[in-house]
């Protein structure tokens, strides 16, 4: 069974990754955090997945000459 | 009516202002377009209309605001042209009422967890990427907006012409997908039929 403080952690914790809590919110998100090793786990563990998933999304290479190529479309339609 | 003729050189002149404001946002603008298409052809293809769309809008943009927010909704709306012409239809919308932590919990097989590095070892990037593409359309929009092109709900919202709230809700559904994709193409993450 989950305790209820875990709970609330749970619901918000996208929105705390979102920076779109109050900071009330904040505090009492941090200080749980602070307390318990399950939901700091389970938030280390949703942070990562963002930051991962975001430098996988952004690895691919931005073809070196895209910028030239657009200015040529633009001079050309000009 | 703004039909007053501009001169070659004031032409001239707002291309170049043009080019040298609007075209330091390209890379941003790529990666985007290439979570969105899913292929590096189209999202150049993209780029490429949008920069041209902006190009002949340029007069209509207004100095001082959010120049790559105004360029992302260019190249949504590009992107839907593109969407539409190849017809492609939004996946089914499934209903998920699992748990925050379902991928956490699957990863770590319910053990007391090790370090999160081996956690997210189980992620290959293909399996990110594939489990991105695999989000149906409207809630793959705003995750690419917010999570990847670092854009605020709000702009999200102005991009996408939708209410914030709207923005919220998609982004919600859009990443609780985005992991139950995860969670099926994670090494040792159990069965996964499409790759029988």
């Amino acid at each position: 069974m989950i305790a209820e403080p875990c709970k609330g952690v749970e619901h918000r914790l996208q929105a705390y990754l979102d920076r779109a809590l109050t900071p009330e919110e904040v505090s009492l998100i941090e200080v749980h955090l602070g307390e318990c090793q399950y939901c700091r786990q389970r938030y280390h563990f949703e942070a990562q997945l963002r930051t991962t998933v975001k430098t996988v999304c952004c690895g691919d290479p931005v073809p070196g000459d895209l910028v030239d190529r657009v200015r040529l479309a633009i001079r050309q339609s000009a | 009516m703004d039909h007053v003729a501009r001169t070659p050189s004031a032409e001239a002149h707002d291309r170049a202002l043009f080019e040298e404001e609007a075209l330091g946002h390209a890379d941003q603008l790529y990666r985007i377009a290439l979570r969105l298409s899913g292929s590096t052809q189209t999202a150049e293809e993209l780029v490429q209309e949008t920069y041209l769309r902006a190009l002949r809008a340029w007069r209509s943009y207004r100095p001082g605001t959010n120049l790559a927010a105004w360029l992302a909704t260019i190249l949504r709306n590009a992107y839907l042209d593109e969407a539409r012409r190849r017809s492609r239809r939004p996946a089914t919308e499934p209903l998920d009422d699992e748990s925050e932590y379902f991928l956490y919990d699957q990863l770590s097989g319910g053990r007391l967890e090790g370090p999160q590095e081996a956690l997210m070892s189980k992620l290959t990037n293909d399996a990110i990427l594939q489990s991105l593409e695999e989000v149906p359309e409207h809630f793959r929009e705003a995750v690419v907006l917010v999570d990847i092109g670092d854009f605020s709900y709000q702009e999200a919202a102005d991009i996408l012409d939708v209410p914030i709230g709207t923005v919220m809700s998609r982004l919600h559904r859009g990443r609780r997908q985005l992991k139950r994709a995860l969670a099926s193409h994670a090494i040792d993450g159990g069965e996964d039929p499409k790759r029988a």
